[in-house]
Formats: structure tokens, sequence, C-alpha cells
């Protein structure tokens, strides 16, 4: 009953924030704070804003919620943050890749990600793992490219979605390796996973928390990693890099933003308390749960991190003609 | 043995008194937001995940896991006193609970659907302990070939499900299947019939169309008509299920079990699968066909005890391969990562206490459920007493904040008012909105996994016959249409439908 109790204080405090006038100013924080996650509870995102939120509210001294406004490849959050108030009191947690091929993939996208849209600080970065099936002869990156080259066609490439980053990154490989491959899409990461181990598909590039426990239990093989350095849960697996893959930075970028137009200043106080927030040992320990590394850093580094990336995969999503339209 | 080493291994983790204490908390949440029109277990959950961080995760999951089939319990009550669906499982309760309810026999309706349920959760608990490592491996076997089968088999049940004419739950499912392609298509990344709307993009979502059409346009269609109701016995005698109705229920209860368990291992299936088909197969196996939809006491046990064991089975994929087999899956891994695990098949070797205590936290979860429900059948029954001028305008409130959470989207709000309006004209011109949700619900996941199998097969439509799980079900498809066709069969289906 307490737990119902708390749902109901939990909503009163939501409606009272909603309806309390605000004359917020400056660096203040005169009420309550919202981190959209423009997607369903459980995932990266949403873990990574339940984590920051309480740390966030004791630095500003106002609650901080979470919303989950999931839809539409995370469009319907992040339009909700770019057309709410611009005074830093609307935040988005999502991996701004998403972000970065939203414009290319959606012509009528109903926002601007460089204009509409704030960086506040990037939060983490976490690794792909390329992994087979078993039944694919290839224990490495030169067997597989090999493989695939001997073999045109006949490699299924599972992926999250259409237009979901392993695909594009999958796209941009088979251009690169010249080799072709399937791309067949999955509803989600978690259904490609699922279809790979089971043999549907054979090939998947995925986040390393989520492909790393089939990989150790041997129901999928390992065949590189992307990021600067070998995993340490798979030391024998070499990096997109070593192995002369290009796309050694895909992965997935996790980032706060907030409504264009806010007041320089706003941003830059959420940026120092984000910073510090990365900075506590609890929660890299957290973020490292996560399969990923802390990337506190300056939010004009968010940006221009947006700017490259909406130009290079436009580019590379054009060339193959992926459409969501 | 070592499935008695690991059942004792978890009682004495799902017997530890916190433990039981989580247990009973999850399990009553799951029955009060089971018992709310619209308000489902994933946002509860997705609500309480923060609150679990402190705790051990076996608690944690044991508590998250006693509201998931709570709400099953739960789900069936207003279902049967309402023909509100509480939880998208419940759709198919509505059917022949809400009709015993308006002959007065609310009482032991509810009462069957408490044993059901309790009957299907103590079964597929064991069905979980013994055979989830092999449950496991067959839903591994199913790929977009299998899945493809077995739904035209389901869509094939909506056809029988139908009470009336058969062109009209045709022209239903059609109908469902085609409101079912709205939405981004998953294989070609195209967006159909969206209207540049982003809220459309994903596609109409289930709970507010089964809630507008089912809920609401009864609603609209009861204050048409003088408040006359049914009075209610409070009697004891009247609420508790007689012998004869526990002799017709017991079977159906075997048989939804049955469905549900293997049905629940499959992922992707969803929470409407189970008690569609078990409904089908209760209707199928019947002598009397013509009872159903009229209070049948089987319609009411069959998808009960089938959604059920559904719900507990969907823990197979979780436990043993560390892959969600719906929404609410994928959530438990949010709340395993939280706790710093990484769901993966090493969760069973590297955590037995876990695995095995959530198995065994289920049984005790079904008990506590049990002892609170049947109780509560007197309450739940005289809720009708209520006039409907309080009892409805809090129906749809609650249902709008239901729906509204689902993705804090009010969006949703609007679909379902305006399926409240398509519902009513249904009502009017005699339509069953029930096919059209089987269809809203497989359309989408046949064309994926159709378009999906031929895809990887280069366009090689004989997969689906050279696969072997594949041709049994076409198989019985195709005994089923050969059945249907039959002169025999024609005739009886339409002396039963003369009635």
């Amino acid at each position: 009953m307490t737990l119902r109790l708390l749902k109901a204080a939990a909503a009163a405090l939501t409606l009272c924030g909603a309806l309390a006038p605000s004359f917020a100013h400056a660096q203040n924080f005169e009420r309550p704070v919202r981190i959209v996650v423009p997607f369903a509870p459980g995932g990266t995102s949403d873990i990574l804003a339940r984590l920051i939120a309480p740390k966030l509210s004791e630095a500003v001294g106002q609650p901080v919620v979470v919303e989950n406004k999931p839809g539409a490849a995370g469009n319907i959050g992040a339009d909700a943050v770019a057309k709410a108030r611009p005074d830093g009191h609307t935040l988005l947690l999502m991996d701004i890749g998403s972000l970065a091929v939203a414009p290319s993939l959606f012509p009528d996208l109903s926002y601007n990600v460089e204009n509409d849209l704030a960086p506040v600080g990037m939060v983490m970065f976490g690794p792909y793992v390329l992994a087979v099936n078993p039944s694919v002869p290839a224990k490495n990156v030169s067997e597989l490219v090999a493989y695939a080259k001997a073999n045109p066609g006949k490699l299924a490439v599972a992926n999250s979605g259409v237009g979901a980053l392993n695909h594009i990154t999958a796209v941009a490989l088979a251009r690169d390796l010249g080799i072709g491959w399937k791309n067949v899409p999955y509803k989600g990461g978690a259904a490609a996973s699922r279809a790979v181990v089971s043999g549907e598909s054979n090939v998947i590039i995925n986040g390393a928390t989520a492909t790393l426990p089939f990989v150790t239990n041997k129901q999928l093989v390992g065949i590189a990693v992307t990021g600067e350095e070998r995993l340490a849960a798979l030391p024998d697996v070499e990096t997109f890099k070593e192995a002369k893959l290009p796309l050694n930075d895909a992965g997935t970028w996790q980032g706060l933003l907030t409504t264009g137009k806010t007041p320089p200043e706003v941003v830059a106080r959420l940026n120092g308390e984000l910073n510090k927030i990365l900075a506590l040992p609890e929660i890299q320990a957290k973020i490292a749960e996560q399969g990923g590394s802390p990337r506190p850093g300056t939010p004009e580094a968010v940006k221009s991190w947006l700017v490259t990336n909406i130009k290079s995969w436009g580019d590379i999503v054009r060339a193959a003609d992926i459409k969501t339209n | 043995m070592e499935l008695f080493d690991n059942l004792f291994l978890g009682l004495s983790t799902a017997l530890q008194f916190n433990n039981l204490i989580y247990c009973l908390i999850g399990v009553v949440i799951g029955t009060a937001i089971g018992v709310l029109p619209g308000i489902g277990p994933i946002p509860t959950v997705a609500l309480l995940l923060p609150f679990t961080f402190g705790l051990a995760p076996a608690s944690s999951l044991i508590m998250l896991a006693g509201i998931f089939y709570g709400a099953q319990y739960g789900g069936s009550t207003t279902a049967i006193l309402v023909n509100v669906p509480g939880e998208t499982s419940s759709v198919v309760t509505c059917l022949d609970g809400h009709e015993m309810a308006k002959r007065g026999r609310a009482g032991p309706a509810l009462a069957i659907a408490a044993i059901s349920s309790f009957f299907a959760g103590t079964v597929a608990t064991v069905v979980i302990a013994v055979l989830s490592l092999p449950l496991a491996a067959l839903a591994l076997k199913f790929t977009a070939v299998e899945y493809f089968s077995l739904l035209v088999l389901g869509l094939f049940a909506a056809v029988i499900l139908a009470h009336g004419s058969v062109a009209k739950s045709l022209a239903m499912v059609f109908l469902g299947l085609l409101i079912g392609t709205v939405g981004i298509d998953v294989n070609s990344g195209v967006a159909r019939m969206t209207f540049g709307i982003p809220a459309l993009s994903d596609g109409l979502d289930f709970v507010p169309v089964a809630m507008g059409m089912f809920g609401l346009a009864e609603i609209i269609a009861n204050l048409e008509r003088p408040e006359v109701r049914q009075v209610v016995s409070q009697k004891l005698r009247d609420l508790v299920p007689s012998r004869a109705d526990l002799k017709a229920a017991f079977p159906a209860m075997v048989r939804g079990t049955f469905i549900g368990s293997a049905l629940g291992v499959l992922p992707g299936g969803g929470a409407a699968l189970p008690p569609f088909t078990a409904y089908a197969l209760e209707k199928k196996v019947a002598k009397d066909p013509s009872r159903f939809g009229k209070g049948a006491i089987e319609g009411v046990a069959g998808p009960e005890a089938a959604n059920n064991a559904g719900a507990q089975t969907s823990f197979i994929p979780l436990l043993t391969l560390g892959i969600p087999a719906n929404a609410l899956m994928a959530l438990m891994i949010g709340a395993l990562m939280m706790q710093g695990i990484q769901p993966g098949p090493q969760v069973m070797t590297e955590q037995p206490e876990l695995v095995w205590g959530v198995i065994a936290s289920m049984w005790t979860g079904n008990l506590m459920l049990l002892i609170i429900n049947l109780p509560l059948v007197g309450l739940w029954v005289s809720m009708l007493k209520i006039p409907y001028r309080l009892l409805f305008p809090a129906i749809v409130l609650f249902c709008c904040i239901g729906t509204y959470g689902i993705s804090n989207s009010a969006f949703n709000v609007w679909l379902m008012l305006g399926c409240a309006v398509v519902g009513y004209f249904f009502i009017k011109v005699g339509v069953e909105p029930a096919p059209l949700l089987l269809g809203l619900v497989l359309g989408p996941q046949l064309e994926e996994n159709f378009r999906r199998a031929m895809q990887l097969s280069d366009g090689d439509p004989s997969v689906f016959v050279t696969r072997p799980i594949s041709a049994v079900l076409l198989g019985i498809v195709a005994l089923m249409l050969i059945a249907m066709l039959s002169p025999a069969v024609l005739k009886t289906r339409k002396e039963a439908l003369a009635e």
C-alpha cells in the first residue's frame, strides 16, 4: 500500500510542477526538471537517466522526473523537448546517433536537430560488438571478409530496424569492404539478437552489453569490437581499428540535451553538474555495468559531433537509399 | 535429483521472510492495477523500477514478477463485471464472463477466473521448473518461417472465434489486418497510412483500441437502455461456483493451461494469443458451440488459465536465454541490469538462487493471489451496486489515465475515445470486435515474418512446407479448412447460427 501512496505522491508532485507558475531566470531551477527518455523503460538511455536523476535533483534542489515518451524512433520524445520552454527544465537523454541520422531518414522531421535542441554534454560511449552465429566458418575479421566475398548474399546481418545505427554501420561496412550481405531488419535489438542466436540470421552488430553474454556463452562468436581498446571481457577479439575496418567509433553515444535557445549560462550550469555526476565513482561503476565508459565533455564537443555525423551518416543513408518515408 | 535440489534452493530463497513480503506487495499491487482498467503492469513496473534499486536482485525480481502475474488475476475482474478488459489478455474474458455477470452469475464467473488462474499458475510453475531448458531450445527453433505458419493458424482461429455470420467476422479480421498496417513497416522502413503524424509511426496501440471498442462502447450502449439491472444476489451460495460449474470448467482449465504454457514461451506472441487460442479451442471441442458468447463457463476458465500460464512461461526465455519474450520482460532485463546482472544464458548457472528463487516465488505468489482473490469476489460483485452515474465516469476516468500511461501520450487517449465511437457503431450493426482485435495484433507479425522468411530464402516459398514444424502447422490449417468446407459441418454451423 505504501507503494501506491508513493505513486500517488509522485503523480501529485508532477501535477503541482505543471501547474505552478514559473519565472525561471538564469541558473536557478524553480520547478521540477524533466528528463525525457524517448524510448520505453529498461533500455540504456532509461537506466542512465534514472541514475542521473537523483544526483541532479540534489544538485539543483528540485525534483527531477524521468519521463518515457517512446515512439517514432525517438522523434516523439525529441520533438517534445525541442518544443518545450527554453529554460533548461526539460532535458533529453538519448543515443545521439539516432538524432544524427534523423534528418536524413525523415525528410519531414517536425524539429530541427541542430537549432531546436541544445547539447548539454556527452554521457557515455558504449562500443559495438560484431559477432556471428557459430555456423559461419569465420573466427576473425579476415576470415569473415573472405567468406563474405566468396559467398555473396549468403550472410544475413540482423539489425534493430531500418535506419537504426547498426543497420547503417552494416551498410557502410559492406560498402567499404566491397562485400554483399543481406540486411535483415528486426523490431529492436533484442529480437535481432534472438534471430542470430537461433541462426535465422547469422551476423549481428550490436551493443556490447547485449551481445557479450552470448559470446562468453559460445552461442555467438565475437569477431571485432569498436572503440579505442579491446574489451576486458574479450581480450582475444581485435578492434575495428586493428583489423583496419572503417567506423571504429560506431557504437552508442548517449548524450544529454535540452531545448534550443536555452540561455548559455543555464546550459553551462547543467553541463557542470552533469560532469560532476559523471565523476562520481558509483556512477562510473554503474556506467561500466552498462558496457560503456563515461564521456564527460563540453556542449560544444557534442555539437560538433552532431554536425559531423549528420553529414557523414547522412551521406551513407542517401548513398544506400535507406528511407523511412 | 538436480531438479529437487534446484527447487529446494529456490524455495529457501522464496520463503525468506523479506522475500515473502515483497512477493505479497507485488501481487497486491498487481491485483490492484489489474482491476483498474487500462492501468497495466508495464507502466507500473516502469514506475517501480527505481525503487528496486536498493533491494537484493532476487527480492526485486520476485516483486516485479508478482506485479505481472498478479495483474492477470485482477484483469479479469472488470472484464467480467463491466465488460472493460483490465488488461490486454482479458479481452477474451469479456466475451463470456460479462455475459455470465449479466445473467446474475458474476460470483461464479469471478471465482472460476481466480481458480483457473491459480491452477494454471501452479502448473506453469512446475512446467518452468521441469521444462524450461527444452522449451527454451524449442523457442529458438522458431524462425520467421515457423512464426508465419503459427500466425496463419492463429488467424484461422479468429474466424472460428466469432459467433454470428462468417462474412461479418471475416470482414472484421480484414479490417483488423488493414489497420494493423498503419505505421512504419519493419521490413522496408516505409511509413504507411501515417498521414505524417509521428504518433502513428509505430502503429496503433492494442490497448486503447481494445478498451475503446469493448469497454467504452459497451458503456455508451448501456446508457441508452433504462437502468434495469440484474439483481445480484449477495448470498454466499450464489457466489461460489456449483459442482456442475467446476466439472464443466476443469477440462477447459487443463487445456487452457497447456496452450498458455506453450504459447507463452514463444517470443512475440504477446499477451493476446494464448487466451484467444484457448477460447477458439474450447468453442471447437464444445458439444454445443452456440452457448459461447452467452455465458459459457468454459469460455472463462480456458482463456483465464491460458493467460496466466502464458504470463508465467514467458519468463522462460528471459531466465534461460536472457531474451525477452515481450515488452514487460524487456523491463525485467532493465531491472536486472540496474542490479548489475547482465541477463543471458549464464544467469542460470551463475545465479541459481536468483533464477530458482523467482520460479519458486511464483508458486507462493499464486497461493497468495488465490487467498486474496476468493474472499474479494463478494466485494467486487457488490461493486455492481454502485449506480451507473458514478461507476461509468469512474471507469472512463481510469481508462483515460491508463491509456495515457502506456507511453505518456495524449494521442492514445483520443485513439481510445475514437475507437469507442467505432465500437458503438459495431454494436449497433451487430458485429463482434474480437476478430478485428486479433487481426490487428497478428496481422503485422504475419506480414513481418512472411517477408523476412522470403528475404532469407531468396524468395523461395517452399521453405514453408519443407521445414517440419511449419509443415505440421500448415497441415493443421489445411485440415481445419477441409473440415469447415465439408457439407456436414457447414450444415451444423448454419443450424447453430439459426438459433
